[in-house]
């Protein structure tokens, strides 16, 4: 089992202030981290959390747009007609930008959506497994609320939730909220 | 783009938050209120579901069917404890100056709770869970687990950190 390794890369302003205190009314600004990957249902999980949370509390709230890139094995074998192959280096390369690719256009589609909101949103990426890596994410980020899609890309129609949300649902240490599709459209 | 059909204009959501037996559900509600106020639209529904038929340890623990006193006595024990947890929850609810509106039900929790979400056009569910360790995770949390699954609608579960800060 390779090591997860979360890194979270923080792009833009630093990060905000600490915890969760919530006990006195001195708000220390409401972290919002909204974990996004290709799939339709994350966008909408973003733009529903930017119209219905951060509408209305534009002051002291704070979006954070998270990416977990795909993790990228170093070896990497292709079984081709019964023959393992090592798949050469350039190919890896290519593999790997791809994947860079795909990131960045993901986070600038969040981007987008953010901008066309005029919503300020930080942006982060990290490696790994998703799971894992949205988890500490959200802890290192101090996120008061997770907000993610419910089915991503491996959008099996009998599932009602995807792996990765009912992961979070289970293991995030804060709130989370689980978008799912608008009524009627179940992609 | 996505239409704006489900705007309701104002930016709020009518929400419903489960109330369960255990205090989890009371520290997802104030949790609720204190962050996601402006968008509740009003009235907040608070929904507390009383099993139907909850004794089935009784009558294992008891290798026959229990006596019938037992089984009423229980069962009004629990129907005011729910209505106990009702009252404090709709105590929170005015603190923080907030309508509510409370659904009572009865029938297996975790299906009721869904089917009246959906009934009600519920926009968010709000639910606690417990957060005490991978074990008691599968059963104590099967109520939100299984919401978090079947709702149609978005769902919160909000935790009760035992003790720890983030």
């Amino acid at each position: 089992m390779e090591e997860v390794t979360a890194t979270v890369v923080m792009e833009g302003a630093v990060v905000g202030p600490e915890g969760a205190e919530a006990t006195t009314a001195e708000k220390k600004g409401f972290k919002v981290v909204v974990a996004v990957d290709d799939s339709e249902n994350s966008h909408y999980a973003l733009s529903w959390a930017i119209d219905y949370i951060l509408a209305n509390r534009r002051e002291d709230c704070q979006l954070v747009v998270l990416h977990v890139q795909h993790f990228v094995e170093t070896t990497f074998m292709y079984p081709v007609a019964g023959h393992a192959v090592y798949a050469p280096t350039l190919s890896m390369d290519a593999v790997r930008k791809a994947h860079e690719e795909n990131s960045k256009r993901v986070i600038s589609r969040a981007v987008d959506i953010c901008k066309s909101k005029h919503v300020d949103a930080l942006t982060a990426v990290a490696d790994g497994d998703p799971k894992d890596a949205i988890c500490e994410a959200a802890e290192k980020l101090h996120a008061d609320l997770l907000v993610v899609g419910s089915r991503g890309l491996g959008m099996i129609k009998r599932a009602f939730l995807g792996s990765v949300s009912d992961y979070l649902a289970h293991h995030a240490k804060c709130p989370v909220l689980i978008v799912k599709p608008p009524k009627g459209s179940h992609k | 783009m996505e239409e704006a059909k489900e705007r309701t204009g104002t930016g709020k959501k009518r929400v419903m938050v489960a109330i369960e037996e255990h205090e989890c559900s009371h520290y997802a509600l104030e949790w609720t209120l204190l962050n996601l106020k402006p968008t509740i639209s009003s009235p907040l529904f608070l929904i507390t579901v009383q099993p139907f038929s909850p004794f089935t340890y009784v009558a294992a623990a008891s290798y026959s069917s229990p006596p019938q006193e037992l089984i009423q006595s229980m069962q009004e024990h629990q129907k005011q404890a729910a209505l106990a947890l009702l009252e404090k929850a709709k105590e929170i609810c005015a603190k923080h100056g907030v309508d509510v509106e409370t659904i009572t039900e009865m029938g297996e929790p975790k299906e009721v709770i869904c089917q009246v979400a959906e009934q009600q056009n519920v926009e968010l569910l709000v639910m606690g869970s417990h957060a005490r360790g991978a074990v008691e995770r599968f059963f104590l949390g099967s109520v939100s687990n299984y919401c978090v699954h079947h709702a149609k609608c978005p769902v919160l579960v909000v935790k009760q950190d035992s003790g720890k800060k983030n």
